[in-house]
């Protein structure tokens, strides 16, 4: 009967999409303003990885090692993330239109951003967005638990106040300070890019989504119980006010892991955990770590036609993100509906 | 189902919210193997003293054991052993109905939803004996009311609990609705299961319970097997109704007719003693 | 949403931005018979009955053009500077009075009760910066922009010295001056540039570190590398700023790296980032340590476009390559 069915659906989706996302990779690395071949490409993966000398010059190495392959790497962990922040920040709020940043994390860490970029603050700035982000969410969250006790709506509403508050800190600075062109690399980073992104940028989204987004990803029974409500979730043995908590922080966490090294890249968080939903069914389970697999995919090229598209200029990857994913959204909507 | 956990003891259980006290000092048993029933007008503290039983909520006082002490117990292993059903269990997620039954094996998974090997199974019988196993792959959200009560009952099934506890199982259920709910109870309980309901018709209670607790006011004013506990006096002091049981033509059991009191008599309005009846 | 709007506030700025570089071919002026100057200037026809007696200047390049033909005296304001101006106009720049370091608003700008309103910028004239030259027009205020700074009339073509002379020529008609001494000397300083000869390739980097923005093929940074006899590694884009990925950069390996120096983007600090980053830590120039540095002021067209080709040319000559 359909039990073979619905369990079975989910794993192969779950193979599919790992060997999509290995194979973009193989793929993506490949791809670039630069000509090189593919032959050369790996091979310069491969002298790194200490598989004998390096087919090509320092440069051409230095291309692929040092600029593309983090930033594919990087592009994949961002994805991810905010693919898998999102799924859960929609399962926690009840709300189909959340993303993670809607706890006013992307302008706490824009606005750490642009400390950066516009103010000189002497800090790191994926440190600084950061720490944008999680004073956001203190904030976000200390007003919501001030109204009384945390419950998904104070929490949204908390997040509109601080983002708006944030915002407008942050558009003050960039009026008050902006000369010559140094606006550009605050739009860029408003938009999400990664076009900066190095192997440290690997090493921060890399180990959030490790130490954060894999429990997270394993979270989905604890948001279907939650589907619900408290008392059913409680029922169910779900310490419901702890488990609230500990997923609001723990997607922040990630959320503003990935904000630190992207900027807010939009439309992944908000609309890919639909798209999988409406391929997959809607149950959390299988929803998280698939949404993360297609994050992953998506971002990898999303980002791959951003730095190839217009060579040699680049588009931030935020623009292509909404470009190709909105159409892509309407169509399986459409699918939906035809179905039904 | 499972092996039962012998009777259900609850003892000065007191439930606050703020300064208010909701339920007070509230003692009774719901022996194993029986359907006991919860009775008590609206705004008695019907589903508060459930919810504490059942520990969703935690009470300011009191105890609730069966064998063990079931509010001590960790929150997955207690949901291993008391299942709750409630009274409206809405949902926006439209998950397959064996999706949702499964939601009962959460507490036998690990914390991150490492595999059950007993799931299949127990939500297969789940399913069969609330009767939703024909619609399995429905969307929760597009099934009719009695339907989902019978849905969220089989989620509580899986659980395979000593002590399923429910608020008002039959509300907002037809007739023929109310009557399968009931029989099933009483055949869960039958089966060894101690089976403890909040009810708001009396006469369905009277009919099914094997035992009533009778809430007044927050506080327990009876307890005890059916017949010599919910009498009419009771529930003229309680319900402030004229009451009178007499055999049901067709099954035998027992009937309630009511009818308005006389003008002047209102004993309903006053709290009655704890002394008063049984 | 918060975002969004950030985003808007973000490319209220880039609109700023971007107005604020291009070449044009506007028409020659006319006098008319009753002495009366008209121009067409971004697409908006401009009647001078007069010369101009009080100007209020935005951006370097409006404020260095005047003070070059002499008339220093006439600016009653200036704003939004890009830095310092040369020390040869340094005197008659002492008394001008700075009224803003950013974008000055219209009440700012009326309060000194200009008859002219001169931009190096077309996106000065919004009602979020000095106002709608329409509104200006009613009020008895002419607006002028620098031509090569022109987008919103016609897409800017290349542009050349010729164009430039051409624009100094159309101020000094609008104030009733003779630069003819001005255009001899920016020629003579022009012909006296002998072009570096050895087929170098150069990086025209002015800002960003993620994405650089750098000097594309149509603009004064294309005209300033091509009279210095670089060969721009952007040249194939036609505009004249555009951003350009690292990875383009680093395989194009460009023998010089030009140097944008702005208080808000100092040359030291892309020189630390080239520096850092593994990848352009590879490159020659940097490997070398082959940067030529130009003030921001001097890198959009108009009366120190010359000069900064011969600054290249003379710091080129102290580079040892290869």
């Amino acid at each position: 009967m359909g039990r073979s069915r619905t369990a079975a659906r989910p794993v192969i989706a779950a193979i599919v999409l790992t060997a999509t996302l290995l194979a973009s990779i193989v793929v993506t690395v490949t791809i670039g303003a630069a000509d090189l071949s593919v032959a050369d490409v790996w091979g310069s993966i491969g002298a790194h990885l200490g598989l004998g000398p390096s087919p090509v010059d320092a440069l051409r190495d230095g291309i692929v090692w040092e600029l593309r392959l983090p930033r594919i790497l990087t592009a994949a962990c961002v994805g991810a993330g905010l693919a898998l922040a999102g799924a859960v920040m929609q399962a926690i709020t009840r709300n189909q239109l959340a993303d993670p940043y809607l706890l006013g994390l992307s302008s706490g860490a824009s606005l750490g951003a642009v400390s950066v970029l516009l103010l000189g603050v002497a800090v790191l700035l994926p440190v600084a967005a950061f720490a944008g982000a999680l004073a956001a969410l203190a904030v976000t969250l200390g007003l919501a638990g001030a109204l009384g006790r945390i419950t998904p709506t104070r929490t949204v509403l908390a997040g509109v106040a601080v983002s708006a508050l944030a915002g407008a800190i942050t558009s003050f600075v960039i009026f008050w300070t902006v000369t010559g062109d140094s606006y550009r690399q605050i739009l860029g980073w408003l938009l999400g890019s990664l076009s900066g992104a190095r192997w440290e940028a690997v090493g921060i989204a890399g180990v959030a989504l490790l130490i954060i987004g894999v429990p997270l990803a394993l979270s989905g029974r604890v948001l279907d119980a939650f589907a619900f409500g408290d008392t059913t979730a409680a029922s169910l043995g779900v310490p419901v006010q702890g488990a609230r908590w500990m997923l609001l922080i723990a997607t922040a966490l990630l959320t503003g892991a990935m904000v630190s090294v992207s900027g807010s890249i939009g439309f992944v968080g908000l609309v890919l955990p639909h798209a999988v939903r409406l391929v997959i069914g809607p149950g959390h389970r299988a929803l998280l770590p698939l949404s993360a697999l297609v994050g992953a995919v998506f971002l990898v090229w999303a980002d791959t036609l951003a730095r190839s598209l217009f060579d040699p200029r680049e588009l931030p990857v935020g623009i292509v993100t909404a470009l190709i994913g909105a159409p892509v959204f309407a169509l399986l909507l459409a699918r939906r509906r035809s179905e039904a | 189902m499972s092996a039962a956990s012998g009777p259900l003891e609850v003892r000065g259980v007191t439930v606050r919210a703020g300064t208010i006290t909701l339920v007070e000092q509230a003692s009774f048993d719901a022996p194993a193997g029986a359907l006991t029933a919860l009775l008590g007008p609206n705004g008695a503290g019907k589903s508060t003293l459930l919810r504490a039983v059942a520990g969703v909520e935690r009470p300011a006082s009191g105890s609730v054991t069966a064998g063990d002490d079931l509010l001590a117990l960790p929150r997955r292993e207690r949901a291993r052993r008391v299942a709750f059903v409630e009274q409206e269990s809405q949902t926006e997620l439209p998950l397959t109905v064996r999706a949702v039954v499964g939601l009962g094996r959460a507490p036998y998974e690990s914390v991150l939803g490492g595999r059950d090997p007993d799931a299949a199974d127990a939500v297969d019988e789940a399913m069969r004996v609330a009767g939703v196993a024909g619609f399995a792959l429905r969307d929760v959200t597009t099934l009719s009311g009695g339907e989902r009560q019978r849905v969220m009952l089989a989620r509580a099934l899986a659980q395979r609990p000593g002590i399923l506890i429910l608020d008002e199982p039959t509300n907002h259920l037809d007739i023929a609705a109310q009557l399968e709910v009931l029989e099933l109870l009483t055949d869960l309980a039958r089966g060894g299961t101690t089976v403890l309901a909040a009810l708001h018709d009396l006469g369905l209670a009277a009919a099914h319970a094997d035992n009533v607790v009778v809430l007044s006011h927050g506080r327990v004013v009876a307890s005890g097997a059916t017949p010599s506990t919910l009498t009419p006096a009771l529930v003229h002091d309680v319900f402030g109704v004229e009451a009178s049981f007499v055999p049901n033509p067709l099954t035998g059991r027992p009937l309630l007719a009511t009818r308005r009191p006389a003008p002047g008599s209102r004993p309903g309005a006053t709290p009655p003693g704890p002394s008063g009846t049984v | 949403m918060p975002r969004l709007r950030l985003a808007a506030a973000a490319s209220a700025a880039l609109a700023l931005a971007l107005t604020g570089c291009a070449a044009s071919a506007a028409p020659a002026t006319t006098p008319s018979a009753a002495g009366a100057v008209t121009v067409s200037n971004c697409g908006t026809p401009v009647t001078f009955d007069a010369a101009p007696q009080r100007v209020v200047t935005i951006k370097s390049t409006s404020t260095e053009m005047l003070l070059a033909l002499g008339l220093g005296d006439r600016i009653v304001g200036t704003a939004f500077p890009d830095g310092p101006v040369p020390a040869e106009w340094a005197d008659a720049a002492r008394d001008v009075p700075t009224i803003s370091d950013f974008m000055p608003s219209e009440e700012a700008v009326l309060e000194l009760e200009p008859d002219l309103v001169y931009s190096g910028w077309e996106s000065a004239f919004s009602a979020d910066g000095a106002g709608e030259r329409s509104e200006l027009a009613s009020l008895g205020v002419n607006s002028y922009v620098q031509p090569a700074a022109c987008r919103s009339a016609q897409v800017p073509g290349k542009l050349s010295f010729d164009e430039i002379f051409r624009e100094i020529d159309e101020v000094a008609a609008i104030f009733r001056v003779d630069d003819a001494d001005l255009i001899a000397q920016q020629k003579q300083q022009l012909d006296a540039i002998v072009p570096d000869d050895r087929g170098l390739t150069a990086l025209w980097y002015s800002s960003g570190t993620d994405t650089p923005y750098v000097g594309a093929g149509i603009g004064a940074p294309e005209l300033v590398l091509e009279t210095a006899g670089l060969t721009n590694i952007a040249r194939d884009i036609d505009m004249t700023w555009t951003s350009m990925g690292w990875e383009s950069i680093v395989e194009a390996d460009p023998d010089v790296i030009v140097l944008i120096d702005a208080d808000w983007n100092t040359a030291q600090s892309k020189i630390d980032l080239l520096e850092s980053n593994p990848a352009t830590a590879r490159l020659s120039a940097v490997r070398d340590k082959r940067y030529l540095v130009l003030p921001f002021a001097s890198s959009e067209a108009g009366v120190r476009t010359v000069s900064a080709a011969a600054s290249l040319v003379d710091q080129l000559k102290e580079l040892r390559i290869g």
